[in-house]
Parts: C-alpha cells; sequence; structure tokens
C-alpha cells in the first residue's frame, strides 16, 4: 500500500462468516439456516413437481428430475453399493446429493452469495449422519464383532503384519473418515468463499479508495480474477457435493460389503 | 459387487483415491502420535519423525496389499 492512503485495507478472514442473526432477537436464525430452509423448499418443490404429473413422455421438469435421480441411483449408489441393495440408500443419497449441492451452489447465487458449509457445524451434521448410518447398516449385517472386525480386518495383509495393520485400519475407517468428509466439505467452502471475498474486496478498494490510477487499473484486473474464481467456484461447489456423497456411498458399500 | 445383471459395467471406483486419504492420515496420525507419546514418556526427541515416516510407510504398505492386487 501506498504511504498517506487515508483508509486502509482490512483483508477479509473468518470474521467475514459470522452473520447477525436476520431478525434481530432471534439468534439462531442466521444466514445459513436461512439458505439451508430455502434449499429444502427448492428441493422438494422441484422434485414433486417433476414427479407429480408423471408421465411417458416426460414433461421437461420430469425429464430434469429424473435425469438427476438417475445420476445419484445409477452413477453413485448402484456403482458403490452394488445392484443388489443400492435401492435402500437412494433415497438418503438423493437427498443429501441435492441438499449438498444446492447449499453450495448458494454461495455462486446473486444476493444469496454464501455457502452454508462453510460454517463448520453443518458440515459435522451431514458427516456424522453418514457415518452412523454407515456403522449402522454394517452392525446390522455382521453384528457388532463381526463388522468391528470386517472393518479392521485388511484383506491380503500376511499375517505377521496384522498388528501393525489393524490400528491403522481402525483409526482411518472408524476414526478419519467422518473428519476427512467434514473437513473436505468445510475447507473447500470456507476457502473459495474467502477467495471470492479477498479478490471482490481487494479489487474493489484498488479501484474507489487506494487512490491512484494505476491501482485502479490493477483493480479491475483483479474484479475480473474475481470472475474467473466464481466460475471455478462453481466446479469446486459441484465437485464437493458429489464427492461427499460417492465417499457416503462407498463407505456404506463397504460396511455392507461380503468379506473378500 | 453382487451378480446380478449390470446393464453397464461400472466404471473402476472413482472414490478410492479419496479413500486412500484417509488411510494415509490415519496411518500418519496413528504412528506419529505413538512416536510423540513415547517421546514425552522417556523425554527423547528423535521418536515422533520417526513415528510419522513409519506410519506412511506402512500405510503405503497397506494400500499395497490392499488396493494393488486388484487387477
Amino acid at each position: 500500500m501506498i504511504a498517506g492512503v487515508p483508509t486502509e485495507f482490512h483483508p477479509p478472514g473468518p470474521e467475514s462468516f459470522e452473520l447477525p442473526p436476520i431478525i434481530s432477537g432471534v439468534e439462531w436464525f442466521t444466514k445459513p439456516v436461512l439458505v439451508s430452509m430455502l434449499s429444502v423448499v427448492v428441493i422438494v418443490w422441484f422434485f414433486w413437481g417433476a414427479s407429480r404429473k408423471a408421465a411417458i413422455v416426460p414433461s421437461k421438469l420430469q425429464f430434469a428430475g429424473e435425469l438427476g435421480y438417475n445420476f445419484v441411483r445409477n452413477s453413485i449408489a448402484r456403482d458403490a453399493i452394488g445392484s443388489a441393495e443400492h435401492m435402500k440408500y437412494v433415497p438418503y443419497l438423493c437427498g443429501l446429493f441435492f441438499f449438498i449441492l444446492l447449499n453450495n451452489v448458494a454461495a455462486s447465487v446473486p444476493l444469496v452469495q454464501f455457502p452454508t458449509f462453510s460454517h463448520i457445524g453443518w458440515a459435522y451434521a451431514a458427516a456424522i449422519m453418514s457415518w452412523v448410518i454407515y456403522n449402522v447398516v454394517g452392525i446390522r449385517k455382521h453384528g457388532a464383532w463381526g463388522y468391528f472386525k470386517h472393518q479392521t480386518m485388511p484383506a491380503g495383509v500376511p499375517v505377521w503384519l496384522m498388528p501393525l495393520m489393524i490400528p491403522i485400519e481402525f483409526i482411518s475407517n472408524i476414526l478419519v473418515r467422518p473428519v476427512s468428509l467434514s473437513l473436505r466439505l468445510f475447507a473447500n467452502m470456507f476457502a473459495g468463499h474467502i477467495l471470492l471475498l479477498v479478490f471482490v474486496l481487494g479489487g474493489e478498494y484498488l479501484i474507489f479508495e487506494a487512490g491512484s490510477i494505476p491501482l485502479a487499473g490493477v483493480g479491475v484486473v483483479t474484479i475480473l480474477m474475481g470472475f474467473a474464481i466464481a466460475g471455478l467456484e462453481l466446479f469446486v461447489q459441484c465437485i464437493q457435493a458429489y464427492i461427499f456423497v460417492v465417499l457416503t456411498a462407498q463407505y456404506i458399500g463397504s460396511a455392507i460389503a461380503e468379506d473378500h | 459387487m453382487s451378480e446380478h445383471e449390470d446393464p453397464k459395467p461400472s466404471p473402476p471406483n472413482s472414490g478410492d483415491g479419496w479413500r486412500v486419504l484417509s488411510y494415509l492420515i490415519g496411518g500418519v496420525l496413528l504412528y506419529g502420535g505413538i512416536g510423540f507419546g513415547l517421546d514425552r514418556l522417556l523425554g527423547t526427541q528423535f521418536l515422533l519423525p520417526v513415528g510419522i515416516v513409519l506410519g506412511a510407510g506402512l500405510t503405503v504398505l497397506l494400500l499395497h496389499f490392499r488396493y494393488g492386487s486388484r487387477s
């Protein structure tokens, strides 16, 4: 920064995510809560509308709904869980996928522009839900001890290495999975949003407040870069929703798989 | 996978790479943690890095047995 500039640039930080309640006095009703509620309304409206007048020759809405549903059912659930048992989990996976997708994409929707999962509690909640489900279905299938053995005995490892491998398997399958699941989603959303804030607020500062023509030029470039980042973010938002659901499906699939 | 007919052969599992990540974190965390604990207990300095490297190495070995033999 050049000397003598009256206002100083405050880079965005974690405090940029601490939003006041929308209605003062109602502490829990913040923007992420509103966005998630809206996303549920949109999802219900979309799938209800798509399936309400189901016809052999589908309407555009029905076609779009079936496309999304088929994608989750065939490309995620069936591939990871297997065609014998996957249908039981499709409702959860489908709901999870579209909930995460819409809440991520909310970061790029004008006027909304906030990714719900950049608050880590949301990511924890989603990961815990998946964690409970894959453990419960595994225990149901194999029994508590059988499931424990199933999750901690790595296949194909020589017996003398087992004592060293079993703890790794346990830590990774039972403890690291939910943490990595939630941190991956949270960190991607948090980092993407903060990156956008840096580019847009930085560009705005350079253009309007830095007070010099060359810097204003740099600011224009910065804003343009911000648009490019926004495009990249749209990609990341979809990928993260996909990864979360694919991994959930794979965890379920490996929990109910027969011993190999 | 089941024997039921699949309309199309399923592609290689796209999430394997992400699952491997949790193994790597788990191995390093576990044996690094053990090294850290032993360092604290014995007052030494070198066991934490030894544990981290050992954990990473063992995890790679585990991954080799787990995923490597799959054709």
